[in-house]
């Protein structure tokens, strides 16, 4: 059997945390099932990637090209689908992020390998694997078993897998030929494009008052900016809240917003998907105001209030005046 | 401009009590109330927007139970000119449902496939890029922005930490479609009611040549609670008593 | 798009505007925007094509208080204009992004909000209330969206059934089959589906065998009583019901509540259905309660801008709000509270005394919340009188 491989996640320069993290996950996975774990490292100039996870993987495969500089799905996969054909690894693992959601599901079919996403955990019961999902918005966990296969694909959701410490060096490098010859022109990476930074900079408050879809309209808006101004901090929000035009862009937590580590974070009415928590669960104390007993974000959160937020927050609006 | 927009119904679960079937096959959803995914509806509204500007017809597909037919009304009456609905296979698996919608839509003369970034009851997030790769199709995920230029399609891809990713596709292609690429806008009864009149086409699986006993790359043995590991300590009272609490443990974690 | 202004002349009766703007000058909503009803129906009807006209924001402005319809000297429908208008918008979907989220929750969950339709009845669930369907009653209450899902407004809820149950009054609650009644859909534009609303309810509410519904917010009350075809049940609203409990003796209260108290009419309860006496009688009958009038009063009452799906419409008004002047004038009449008879007044007034900065003034109650209060020492509100009040 091949060892397991382990997509190297990078953007502009770094290594992205998601790549330590299902090198712990493959490590774990691959000791029962009598193999290693790979490292596969596709890049340009990466040669500094490679030397310090040679320190966390068993082993580091490397395809160096110039149109592997940035993320294209379809370099990518072409040079992704050629290393399993060789390697035959029983198990692909990348992340569930911008970069693994565009890449998977089309890598998967084009092996013919079962893919399972998101997931939050893995498992080999003999060589079946099994997932265990976060679904219905994180309110309940499926189960989920994979049909027989001599090769899986997996996504891994950010922020569940810790880490592991970094250790002695644990394995060599491999390089391997680049299997991309001629451009291909049916998908071109331009540029990366970053918003502006306008407004408040939410990443540097020390306190900070996030509200989610759950406040119903904007019109209670106000009243909870008053509050985070009385405890001298900001507002901030999840995605929908932005989708909405309630709050601007600026102020949205998450993945693809701003990651925060406040000393205080308190979310109101927001249930807990993982492209927010992400972004937040850094934060020193987290206090979630949500009305459902049930919602994830209690998963989270230190403290916790299940009320209807109206009940609450006129409340403290009044008992923070002053508490700056 | 033909383009084609794959849309999903789905139970609303954010705001209902949450019960699970005694097989532990899945949820309860007898008292749920269901709709066009969300993601799905920003992605009819964005091929509405493009019908507008570069002409064209809008096609809606949806693998899903005879009361699917709701959410196809509702895209028709949110712009899409035909609609389609396929039988839907007894268990529920993306590559599946990929495969279904990829015999539905070959040989089609789409230049566009619009699909939802993922849905909100499996949150799998998996159709459009392997439906993509089943067409011969190239594809791009989590798009917020897209721009027409002849046979080319500029899209903004949403990337982690704010930041896009600005990637040049050639037509046909498959997008999935982020949240707030556009203003969704308001479908009112009287449109629903005059998109009911329009034609839904019914297709069972035997006639895309293939059978209900289709295999399936992923199963559900067990839906259930999260464990309750680390919860938050839930503060206990009256509002007012809450609150007293909830100010002194911020004045002390603020320092 | 494309009208025939010639159905709106028509319908509305704009050809026999006077132009003598009596209707712009009793326009509550003249000083915040730029809605000016002499100079719309003016525009519309002289104009080939109204639909520049109809993209005005200040069209959202309007809170369809009817001041200017019942002033009107000529019998020009202009309330009626304006939510043909909101219709036809509606119809387009081009409408603002709140009002559109709160017709589609409507829709969905029978409520603006999208508060899940199960938990409907959560508020009544401790309290003893009759569900129709499980048990019979002739009599209805029925509670509508505020008084059910919010918070602030469900303490009215629980104050009425205090009442009632401490006058015997037999009564039962829909649960959660229980829909909005649809006034405020019909003002926002979305007249089909009010129309839906009307047919399921009527049909809701005959299956169920009632002999007459009592409503919490006038607002349901208005719809029922004037805008329900094939609805033949009586409606009352329930100040109707507890005047007259008082008056036949049904109720006592035994609590004193030295209180001096004003009153804000609500639109519709007072403007729009002429219920103007039964309001004070209850707060005269309360012991101890001083009950002072406001400079304008009953007709002339000054809206709380409440109505015509304003609780969901952000913006299109500037300057102050119509409940801050309102606060002020009662703080100035040395009134510790006001009270009111509307969900929506109540919410919108209260908001006014907070941004005013006068909650160390005076209160804003619901007459419920007054006269259950006074029932015994048990007092079951659980927003208390400001602390001068002893
Ligand atoms: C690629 C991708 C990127 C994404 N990026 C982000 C991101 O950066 N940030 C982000 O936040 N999301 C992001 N999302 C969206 C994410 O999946 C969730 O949809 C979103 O976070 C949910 O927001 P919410 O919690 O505000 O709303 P909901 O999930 O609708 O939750 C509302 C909550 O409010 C509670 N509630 C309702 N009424 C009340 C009340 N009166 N009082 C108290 N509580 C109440 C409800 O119980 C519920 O728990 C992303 C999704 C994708 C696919
Ligand atoms: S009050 Fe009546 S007659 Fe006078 S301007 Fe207004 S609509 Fe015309
Ligand atoms: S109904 Fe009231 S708010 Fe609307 S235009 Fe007439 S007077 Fe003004």
């Amino acid at each position: 059997m091949g060892e397991i491989f382990v997509l190297v996640e990078h953007r502009q320069g770094k290594i992205r945390d998601i790549t330590y993290e299902m090198l712990q996950l493959g490590e774990r996975l691959a000791s029962p099932q009598g193999t290693l774990s790979t490292a596969v490292l596709l890049g340009h100039n990466v040669k500094n990637f490679a030397e310090e996870l040679t320190t966390k993987a068993s082993k580091v495969l490397v395809v160096e090209d110039a149109q592997l500089e940035h993320f294209n799905s379809v370099h990518y996969q072409k040079v992704l689908s050629s290393l399993i054909a060789k390697y035959q690894p029983p198990l692909t693992l990348i992340g569930h992020t911008a970069f693994g959601m565009d890449l998977a599901p089309s890598l998967a079919v084009e092996m013919e390998f079962p893919l399972v996403t998101d997931c939050i955990d893995l498992s080999f019961e003999e060589s079946r694997l099994k997932a265990v999902r976060s679904i219905y918005g994180g309110k309940v966990n499926a189960k989920v078993s994979l049909k027989e296969s001599k090769g899986y694909v997996a996504t891994v959701r950010p922020g569940v897998f810790s880490p592991g410490a970094p250790g002695e060096k644990k394995g060599g490098m491999v390089m391997e030929p680049s299997p991309l010859q001629e451009m291909i022109d049916v998908k071109k990476f331009i540029e990366y494009i970053e918003a502006p930074i306008t407004g408040e900079d939410i990443t540097q408050a020390e306190i900070i008052v996030s509200v989610g879809q759950g406040i119903g309209g904007p019109e209670h808006i106000p009243m909870i900016e008053e509050v985070a101004k009385s405890l001298g901090g900001v507002i901030a929000c999840s995605r929908p809240v932005v989708d909405r035009n309630w709050l601007p862009k600026e102020r949205q937590v998450g993945i693809s917003g701003k990651t925060v580590k406040p000393k205080v974070y308190i979310a109101i009415g927001i249930s807990g998907a993982f492209q927010h928590v992400t972004a937040m669960q850094g934060s020193d104390t987290i206090i979630a105001i949500n009305k459902d007993a049930r919602a994830p974000i209690f998963g989270v959160a230190d403290y916790g209030i299940v009320d209807d937020f109206q009940n609450v927050i006129p409340i403290l609006k009044e008992k923070a005046k002053g508490m700056k | 401009m033909n383009i084609a927009v794959c849309v999903k119904r789905i139970p609303k679960t954010a705001e209902a009590d949450i019960f699970i079937e005694k097989d532990g096959s899945d949820i309860k959803k007898d008292h749920l109330v269901f709709y066009l995914n969300d993601w799905d509806g920003y992605a009819v509204r964005e091929a509405a927007l493009l019908k507008e500007k570069h002409g064209g017809e809008v096609t809606v597909i949806t693998v899903g139970p005879e009361e699917a037919k709701e959410v196809l009304t509702r895209c028709l009456a949110m712009g899409a000119d035909r609609a389609l609905r396929i039988e839907e296979p007894p268990t529920q698996d993306s590559y599946l449902i990929a495969k279904i919608l990829s015999r539905a839509i070959k040989n089609q003369a789409f230049d566009l496939l619009l699909l939802g970034v993922q849905a909100e009851d499996d949150n799998c997030g998996q159709v459009g890029v392997s439906l993509a790769q089943m067409l011969g199709l190239p594809h791009a995920a989590i798009v917020n922005h897209i721009e027409i230029e002849g046979d080319k399609a500029k899209v903004r891809r949403e990337l982690e930490g704010g930041i896009e990713e600005l990637t040049e596709l050639k037509l046909p292609a498959v997008l999935t479609i982020q949240t707030g690429i556009n203003e969704p806008k308001y479908v009112s009864l009287a449109a629903l009611l005059e998109a009911e009149d329009k034609e839904i086409k019914d297709l069972g699986m035997e006639e895309l040549g293939l059978t209900l006993s289709e295999s399936v790359d992923t199963k559900i043995d067990q839906v259930f609670f999260p464990p309750v590991g680390k919860m938050a300590e839930i503060l206990k009272g009256n509002p007012e008593e809450v609150v007293t609490q909830l100010t002194e443990i911020i004045k002390k974690k603020k320092g | 798009m494309k009208i025939d202004p010639k159905t709106f002349i028509q319908d509305y009766l704009l050809n026999i505007c006077i132009q003598c703007g009596t209707c712009t000058g009793g326009c509550p909503v003249k000083f915040r925007s730029p809605l000016n009803m002499r100079r719309l129906v003016r525009q519309t009807y002289i104009t080939n094509d109204p639909s520049p006209l109809f993209k005005s924001p200040e069209l959202w402005a309007c809170t369809t208080c009817s001041n200017c319809s019942l002033r009107c000297p000529a019998g020009v429908k202009n309330v009626e204009l304006i939510m043909a208008i909101r219709n036809l918008l509606a119809n387009q979907g081009e409408v603002p992004s709140t009002i559109r989220d709160a017709l589609e929750n409507t829709f969905l969950q029978g409520n603006p909000w999208g508060r899940f339709r199960d938990r409907r009845a959560d508020w009544a669930k401790e309290l003893g209330v009759k569900i129709l369907g499980e048990a019979a009653s002739e009599t209805l209450l029925y509670v509508g969206c505020a008084p059910s899902y919010d918070p602030r407004v469900q303490n009215v809820s629980t104050a009425l059934v205090k009442i009632f149950q401490k006058a015997d009054l037999d009564f039962g609650i829909l649960g959660k089959k229980e829909s909005c009644c649809g006034n405020e859909i019909r003002r926002m534009g979305e007249q089909a589906l009010f129309k839906k609303l009307t047919k399921d309810n009527t049909n809701l509410f005959k299956k169920s065998g009632i002999k007459r519904i009592i409503t919490i917010s006038p607002h349901c009350y208005n719809t029922f009583k004037n805008e329900y075809p094939d609805l033949t049940i009586p409606v009352q609203h329930y100040t109707q019901v507890i005047a007259d409990l008082m008056e036949t003796g049904k109720l006592k209260l035994s609590k004193a509540l030295d209180l001096r108290t004003t009153y804000q009419d609500p639109c519709f309860l007072g403007k729009q259905n002429l219920v103007f006496d039964e309001p004070r009688k209850i707060l005269t009958f309360i012991p101890g309660l001083e009950f002072v009038e406001m400079e304008r009063s009953r007709q002339r009452s000054l809206c709380c801008e409440g109505g015509g799906g304003r609780m969901w419409a952000e913006g299109g008004t500037e300057g102050t709000r119509n409940g801050e002047i309102r606060v002020k004038e009662a703080v100035a009449l040395g009134a510790k509270v006001m009270a009111t008879a509307c969900p929506f007044c109540l919410l919108t007034l209260e908001d006014a005394v907070k941004i005013s900065g006068l909650t160390s003034e005076i209160v804003i109650k619901d007459i419920s919340e007054l006269v259950a209060e006074a029932i015994d020492e048990n007092p079951i509100t659980k927003f208390q009188a400001p602390n001068n009040h002893q």
